[in-house]
């Protein structure tokens, strides 16, 4: 299957860096995401993965580099003006918010501009019925009054993909989203994700299950000691020596 | 299905809603009726004491419940407010209850750039600032004869005549405080059901994760400050107003700011009344103290004590904690599966 060129830019970094005392976690890399595709990064444990999402949202402020998200720069934002600007992203090893309740987690990321429409009620009708939409599509609208904390980890990965989905984000950024489940979730996480991607939302999935990326994904970027040693369809990565070398140590 | 949970709520009324109105109808009621019982003005003047307490903890708790970021230098504001009223009635000759308003616009004007360098890093830096901010204001304070009337104080001007008689002032000053608490409530009640409020606890919750979610999180910590530092103004003016006097030592000190933190965490940051709870028991407790055994510092190392026990052993407060006890008696088959925690260690040693 061959992917036509991108008309816009999805994230895309230009020598982006990003130290940690003498680590380089993120070194210079430069890397394009296609828009309105599965992407997928993918390279070996501490190889920057997770360091380059949080230069990416935000999270973090990349020492030099800049990153453009379609066609507009948006390096050193504060991360809700990235998160606003339309990317979403879930956390490795999944975060949601304990103490408040389900539906409470997935109504937290309504967060219009303005005074007023901030003070307004956070249950409103409109935005509960679209929080359990989201809910009930990742399957877990039956646990709405539960605390996050006392739902199993499965379910608070769902949980953590709905409240991400609450933002309405055009692409979305996925750390790792099948770590620490069981198969049967891996397959319903994987079926959202093509769903989600048939209505235009882009991905940008850090995943170690080769077997999903390689199933999912329209394009890869393998990274090595915090750049990109190989990008392409699966195909093309799967067979790249650069690759076998990085994973296989070869 | 039975929802044991609190907050969501479907239409109709349910026990637990008919609980909390009678609760709230009963709690109304002893305030209104407490000064025609209380047998003697002492008693009605501890009953000030206790409000004007409920209305600094209730404070406290828009910033403190809702981000999670620990002042313990509110104080600060309590302190401002009651100088910032007194000082505007006796050298611009305002109104006093309009001096009362100014007085605490004005602390929280003050309170932006406070929170603007100290809400910027988490943790530490915060309860940090609080503290330096509180001492830093009593040797102003202090020194200052010319401006503040120095370390001798300064007498506040009463805003009701001589011919209101000692009893009067009190009951005048309950009702006062009454109205300056239901008002705190009420913010805080507002806050709790809005998105700033969903956005505050997710901050309180995970702020990282909260950013990512859109959370102007920096915009709406400075919010739940100057707000929260609004009302510990009032709080601190209208005291001023009823007490007729301000003491650098008294206003500005690191005991009453912890008197704040204290009443809130036993009642509860995360319950609407649970700091008006913990401002009954500790201003009761404190005041009962001071009476019989005068003003020693032996109540301070009580009052760490208690923070202490209450802080290792009920991190929510007596009220969450008993509500938990009750709903996880009656809830005995849990939909808990695996925990997080569980997962991610199996999963450590499964990679290891
Ligand atoms: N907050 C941090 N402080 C110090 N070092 C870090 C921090 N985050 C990541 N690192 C280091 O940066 C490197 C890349 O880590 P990470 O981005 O988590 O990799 P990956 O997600 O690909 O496993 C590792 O060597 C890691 O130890
Ligand atoms: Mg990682």
């Amino acid at each position: 299957m061959s992917t036509s060129p991108p008309t816009i830019g999805s994230v895309t970094t230009e020598g982006l860096t990003k130290s940690f005392g003498g680590v380089r976690a993120v070194d210079g890399a430069s890397v394009a995401f296609h828009d309105g595709e599965i992407n997928a990064l993918i390279g070996p444990n501490g190889s920057g993965k997770t360091t380059f999402f949080n230069c990416v949202t935000g999270m973090i402020r990349p020492d030099a580099g800049t990153v453009t998200y379609r066609d507009r720069d948006v390096t050193g934002l504060a991360p809700h003006r990235i998160a606003r600007s339309g990317i979403g992203r879930s956390f490795q090893l999944c975060r949601v918010f304990p103490r408040l309740t389900v539906l409470e987690n997935v109504l937290v990321a309504v967060q219009p501009h303005g005074l007023l429409e901030r003070l307004r009620g956070m249950r409103n009708p409109d935005d509960v019925a679209r929080a359990r939409e989201l809910l009930a599509r990742v399957g877990i609208d039956h646990l709405e009054h539960a605390e996050a904390r006392d739902i199993s980890y499965g379910q608070q990965k769902l949980l953590e993909l709905a409240g991400v989905l609450m933002g309405d984000p055009h692409t979305i950024m996925l750390d790792e989203p099948a770590g620490g489940v069981n198969p049967a979730l891996v397959d319903r996480i994987a079926d959202l994700v093509r769903e989600l991607n048939a209505e235009g939302r882009t991905f940008i999935i850090v995943e170690h299950n080769m077997e999903l990326v390689m199933g999912l994904s329209d394009h890869v970027v393998v990274f090595d000691r915090g750049r990109p040693i190989a990008q392409g369809t699966p195909a093309v990565v799967q067979d790249d020596p650069q690759v076998l070398e990085a994973y296989l140590g070869v | 299905m039975p929802n044991a949970s609190s907050g969501t709520r479907a239409s109709g009324p349910t026990t637990a809603r008919v609980v909390r109105t009678a609760a709230l109808l009963a709690l109304v009621v002893v305030v209104l009726l407490f000064p025609s019982l209380a047998p003697d003005p002492f008693i009605l003047s501890v009953g000030v004491v206790i409000l004007s307490y409920a209305v600094l903890a209730t404070s406290w708790n828009l910033v403190g419940g809702f981000t999670g970021y620990i002042s313990l230098g509110h104080a600060a504001y309590s302190g401002l407010g009651g100088y910032a009223t007194a000082l505007l009635i006796l050298r611009s000759g305002l109104n006093p209850w309009l001096a009362l308003v100014v007085g605490a616009l004005i602390v929280a004007l003050i309170a932006i750039p406070v929170g603007i360098a100290s809400l910027r890093v988490r943790g530490a830096s915060f309860v940090i600032v609080s503290i330096a901010l509180v001492l830093i204001l009593q040797l102003t304070f202090q020194s200052w004869h010319t401006f503040t009337g120095g370390s001798g104080g300064l007498r506040v001007p009463r805003p009701f005549g001589p011919d209101v008689l000692r009893p009067e002032q009190h009951e005048r000053f309950f009702y006062l405080h009454a109205v300056l608490l239901a008002l705190a409530l009420l913010t805080w009640w507002a806050i709790e059901r809005s998105r700033l409020g969903a956005g505050l606890k997710a901050i309180r919750e995970d702020e990282d994760k909260a950013q990512a979610l859109g959370v102007p999180t920096f915009a709406y910590k400075l919010t739940a400050l100057v707000t929260s530092a609004f009302f510990t103004a009032l709080g601190g003016g209208l005291y001023a107003l009823w007490f007729g006097y301000l003491d650098p030592i008294f206003q500005f000190s690191i005991l009453v700011g912890t008197y704040m933190v204290l009443m809130s965490l036993l009642g509860g940051v995360r319950s609407l009344f649970g700091p008006l709870l913990g401002a009954v028991v500790v201003g009761y407790a404190v005041e009962v103290f001071k009476s019989q055994y005068g003003d020693t510092q032996f109540h301070l190392v009580a009052t760490g004590i208690l923070l202490g026990l209450v802080v290792l052993f009920m991190p929510d407060g007596v009220i969450p904690a008993l509500t938990s006890f009750l709903n996880r008696r009656r809830r005995a088959a849990s939909i808990r599966e695996v925990s997080a925690e569980e997962l991610a260690r199996q999963r450590e040693e499964a990679t290891r």
